[in-house]
């Protein structure tokens, strides 16, 4: 990627929302089949199941996993989706802490 | 992630597995049915109860989030895991969800939840011989099989949640007294989670 020229850098707070990629993050949880979950991964992100299990596991293993990453309305709507599945999701900003 | 109970369940039931004209089919014990029609109305209830009690015109205004009473957190344990925040670390972010999609969500879960109990409905057992009762078919589309996979999960989240399961517990439930009402909600809550398995590892094998 081309370095860009020293420009003087607008305050955070000016950067234009939009532009910010967001990503939507699956919890784990003690209810959920890990079948389940799987499942939905393949079927609303229509994931292959190789990457919906290791997904899965992700959630599993160390808590949460990042499942999707775009613009904030495509991630509410994804969270959206996960809560009417019954997972447990949230959103936030791509660079956020986890 | 909580897992089935191994070696196919307490269960008076047969597994879901694949019927013939493109629908997934069980049988169920006449008490298995009514047991689940009881839950899945009792959810219902749960999904459906607003305390806005809002008159039409209102609704139509929140629907388009416009309305002046925005759903506020819930306070219910139960019900703040089947309707949790969007957001973790922004109030007021997670309100502006909350107040943009819950009423939705409520919506859906409830029509999933009614299009489970219709499909119980239908398999009613009456009329038939005292033997073939114990033994009722159900037979789901893809429609009513996506519903009944909500609806077995929400039905497990809010029993998971009142009786505050936690990974790897079995065996605190399994030393429970055998009166002990909470060893007999949990039994159901497992029941759940088996009747979900099969369900799952039938339509799972379509999406492959």
């Amino acid at each position: 990627m081309t370095a860009p020229v020293e420009i003087e850098r607008p305050e955070a707070e000016e950067v234009p929302k939009a532009d910010v990629p967001w990503v939507t993050v699956v919890w784990n949880d003690p209810v959920n089949l890990m079948s389940y979950v799987t499942y939905v991964f393949q079927a609303y992100f229509a994931y292959p199941k190789t990457k919906a299990e290791k997904l899965m596991l992700d959630v599993h293993e160390k808590g949460k996993a990042v499942v999707s990453s775009g613009t904030r309305e495509e991630m509410e709507r994804d969270v959206e989706a996960m809560h009417s599945y019954g997972l447990w999701a949230t959103l936030q900003k791509a660079g956020d802490r986890v | 992630m909580g897992h089935a109970a191994e070696g196919g369940g307490p269960s008076l039931s047969t597994a879901f597995r694949r019927a013939r004209g493109g629908v997934v089919a069980a049988s169920f014990h006449v008490v298995e049915v009514e047991l689940l029609r009881s839950l899945v109305g009792q959810l219902l209830e749960l999904v459906r109860d607003d305390p806005a009690d809002l008159k039409a015109g209102d609704r139509w205004a929140a629907e388009l989030g416009l309305a002046d009473e925005a759903p506020s957190r819930p306070t219910d344990p139960v019900l703040l895991r089947l309707f949790p925040d969007g957001y973790r670390e922004d109030t007021e972010a997670a309100s502006d969800f909350r107040r943009f999609t819950e009423r939705g969500l409520r919506d859906r879960k409830a029509a999933t939840a009614a299009t489970v109990l219709a499909s119980l409905a239908t398999a009613d057992g009456a009329g038939v011989s005292e033997k073939e009762r114990e033994k009722i078919r159900i037979e789901l589309d893809p429609g009513e099989s996506e519903a009944w996979l909500r609806t077995l999960t929400d039905l497990r989240l809010a029993l998971g949640t009142r009786l505050g399961v936690t990974e790897a517990d079995e065996d605190d439930w399994m030393s429970l007294d055998e009166n002990d009402p909470r060893r007999h909600v949990h039994d159901v809550y497992d029941w759940l989670g088996w009747v979900q398995e099969t369900l799952v590892r039938t339509l799972s094998s379509a999406l492959e």
